[in-house]
């Protein structure tokens, strides 16, 4: 409690956090101007059920038509779908609906869009070859041998989890529209960007601050003298990943907490991950496994809390060599810069491309493609792995560090 | 009791201290030399601060690193220079000590509150340490190497920043605390100890040159000191031909004090040896540095 307490009381520690709190919760609320439409999601699940079937569709194809058919009727006009009206509806027609009848075509407009979405679903699917996107990725980034062998074996595994993932029908589950909102890049890529890159700079702060708090402060001579002596560190390094794992926790609580609060994802949280709603780009998401938009969410925060841990391990161990914060701070900064472009330096005939890419730094920056296939770093293994063999190098870095503290001098 | 047992430390290829042997029993210990000579060097590694390079140090007759916190938890110690946290109240900080030396906040409270009244600053132990002056942190050093009632007390430049009378009142304490537990006091200001210590401890050239009584020491120059007044024009070709221990200015006259080891001139007045007189003897050729 002691060693929590000498970051605890530190002005920028706590000014930091409460910096980075504020900016998230205004970046939530100033990229909200579309949470009501995403409510739409919400009334199809609750009419409609989850799953997408025929039968479903043809229901939500009848509503629409009646609502469209109300819709003609009040605004004496005549269309073929909501698209086209809106299409060719100058500035003064606009201004000449009200309010409600306005939010009215709003609504069935996303009604029609989410429709139609559903409908190309077999469609769209039927279009993907993973194979062919495979080798696509081994001509643009250049790879041969070795590497191209590996990228396209993982391919051809991740194909076959493609044919699951569409008998199973998990594509064929209600989401927000990929395409038109980009929620799962906004919360898994900005927001959790924000999170991880502020939660490392608090963490790392804090771990050097304690770690080399004595020798900084010039007390080392006497609490190292101590009964407690130099297993004093054994506490600063508990200390360290309990002010680490409180901070992610208090962190992703107050900005996790604000944007379920503006956006409203009660009726999603079953949702398949792989749902094609959630395809944002030329490719859509495709998980290894059956999970869903509830289960991702722990699980990315879960990487997080590792990821955070693991970079609290590794600036304890060079804070305890170093003895200096600013030096500490500034190093692990090098490093976390320096594992992220590490494969970029390999050949891309080897493998090692792949294998240097099996660090900290990638798999934090890359959360919103965790447990994805695809990319670079879209192997089944690739997060299991990454924080095994991490957990591995930063416990054998912190022992090797507190052992040959025990033994140094302390001047 | 604790045993220095042909210890040797090295930086690199400089030599700190060199086949020391020395032996502590319970009492009050100086350890005086000039800056730079090692008595840092020698007090860290009797705090397992420093590790030698060389030989041991022994408690009891067991090796005080592999004691590890068992020796530690009999050490008090006050380094020559030692930080603190600023924004803590003496009482918050020796309550973070206490929690190191394994002391309960129950034991440790009345304790805290007692050790800050004997260092008179029992009326300021709530407030931050960041408005103390020299003196008042030197105090909370003291008190917080008593809080444990250690069998080892270890202190390195105790009296650096403390005014005459607290220097008096120091001293009184240590010779109370001397009676029943070891103390060693590192210093080179020879009054500090002179009148209180049981054995003199010097060093020079990396070894142990003294580890006697004062009075022993100090009849290493029985007889070779000396006292005589000249004319202030005269005191120069007296400079190059006496080692000189003191001068001053008296009735127009100066006043010097010499070491002579021969024959004495009739007028020069013998006087009695000092603690300082040997140790401006010994070490009349050091220079002062601040390593050490």
């Amino acid at each position: 409690m002691y060693e929590c307490r000498k970051v605890i009381q530190s002005p920028i520690f706590l000014g930091l956090f409460l910096l980075f709190s504020v900016y998230n919760i205004y970046l939530i609320v100033s990229s909200s101007d579309h949470k009501e439409e995403l409510k739409i999601v919400n009334e199809l699940i609750d009419t409609y059920g989850r799953d997408i079937s025929d039968t479903s569709l043809a229901q939500l194809d009848q509503d629409i038509q009646k609502e469209m058919t109300q819709l003609k009727r009040s605004a004496g006009l005549e269309f073929q779908s909501v698209h086209e009206l809106l299409e060719n509806m100058s500035l003064e027609e606009q201004e000449a609906y009200s309010q409600e009848q306005w939010n009215q075509i709003q609504q069935l407009a996303v009604k029609e869009m989410y429709f139609n979405t559903a409908r190309s679903i077999d469609e769209s699917y039927a279009e993907i070859d993973i194979q062919a996107t495979g080798e696509g990725e081994v001509r643009m980034y250049g790879l041969s041998g070795s590497a191209a062998f590996y990228l396209l074996q993982e391919y051809e595994k991740l194909d076959k989890r493609f044919e699951e993932l569409v008998k199973n029908g998990e594509q064929k589950q209600w989401f927000f529209a990929g395409k038109a909102y980009f929620m799962h890049s906004f919360l898994f890529q900005t927001v959790f960007r924000h999170i991880i890159i502020e939660s490392l700079l608090l963490i790392v702060l804090a771990t050097a601050l304690i770690t080399a708090y004595e020798f900084e402060q010039k007390t080392q001579l006497l609490i190292f003298s101590t009964k407690r002596g130099r297993k004093l560190m054994k506490d600063k390094f508990s200390a360290s990943i309990a002010i680490a794992l409180f901070t992610m926790i208090f962190l992703l609580g107050i900005t996790l907490g604000t944007f379920f609060i503006v956006f409203d994802y009660s009726h999603v949280w079953s949702t398949s991950i792989s749902s094609a709603f959630n395809w944002e780009y030329n490719f859509p998401y495709i998980a290894w496994w059956d999970i869903s938009v509830g289960t991702f969410l722990w699980l990315a925060a879960g990487i997080v809390l590792a990821g955070g841990l693991l970079i609290s391990c590794l600036t304890f161990a060079l804070a305890t060599v170093v003895k200096n914060s600013y030096i500490a701070f500034a190093g692990i900064s090098l490093f976390f810069v320096a594992v992220l472009l590490l494969p970029s330096f390999m050949s891309k005939s080897s493998i090692l491309f792949f294998i240097t890419g099996y660090n900290l730094s990638q798999l934090l920056l890359g959360i919103s493609n965790s447990f994805m296939g695809g990319g670079l770093t879209g192997s089944r293994n690739y997060e299991w792995l990454t924080v095994s063999c991490w957990t591995l190098i930063a416990a054998g870095i912190c022992f090797v560090a507190y052992r040959r503290f025990t033994k140094t001098d302390i001047g | 009791m604790l045993v220095v047992k042909e210890v040797s430390k090295q930086y690199g290829d400089f030599t700190a201290l060199r086949d020391i042997q020395l032996e502590f029993e319970t009492g009050l210990y100086g350890l005086l030399a000039p800056n730079g000579a090692g008595k840092t060097t020698l007090i860290k590694m009797l705090a397992t601060l420093l590790y030698p390079t060389k030989g041991e140090v022994l408690y009891n007759g067991n090796n005080i690193i592999d004691m590890d916190s068992c020796y530690r938890e009999l050490l008090g110690y006050l380094p020559q220079h030692f930080g603190y946290y600023k924004n803590y109240s003496p009482k918050q900080y020796l309550l973070y000590l206490s929690a190191l030396k394994g002391i309960s906040k129950k034991e440790a409270l009345p304790k805290i509150i007692e050790l800050l009244d004997k260092v008179a600053l029992g009326d300021v132990m709530n407030k931050k340490m960041k408005k103390f002056s020299g003196g008042m942190v030197q105090r909370v050093g003291i008190a917080q190497a008593l809080l444990n009632d250690p069998k080892i007390l270890i202190l390195d430049e105790p009296t650096a920043g403390l005014d005459p009378k607290e220097r008096a009142r120091f001293r009184n304490l240590l010779t109370d605390l001397a009676r029943s537990r070891l103390v060693i006091v590192s210093t080179h200001i020879v009054s500090d100890i002179e009148s209180i210590a049981n054995e003199i401890i010097m060093i020079k050239n990396q070894q142990i040159l003294y580890k006697d009584s004062v009075e022993t020491i100090c009849g290493t120059l029985d007889g070779a000191v000396f006292e005589t007044s000249m004319e202030f024009e005269q005191l120069e070709s007296f400079r190059q031909n006496y080692v000189l221990l003191s001068e001053k200015q008296e009735y127009g006259k100066m006043i010097v004090r010499f070491i002579h080891k021969e024959t004495p001139l009739v007028d020069w007045l013998p006087v009695q040896p000092q603690l300082e007189d040997v140790f401006l003897y010994e070490y009349r050729d050091e220079t002062n540095g601040t390593g050490q």
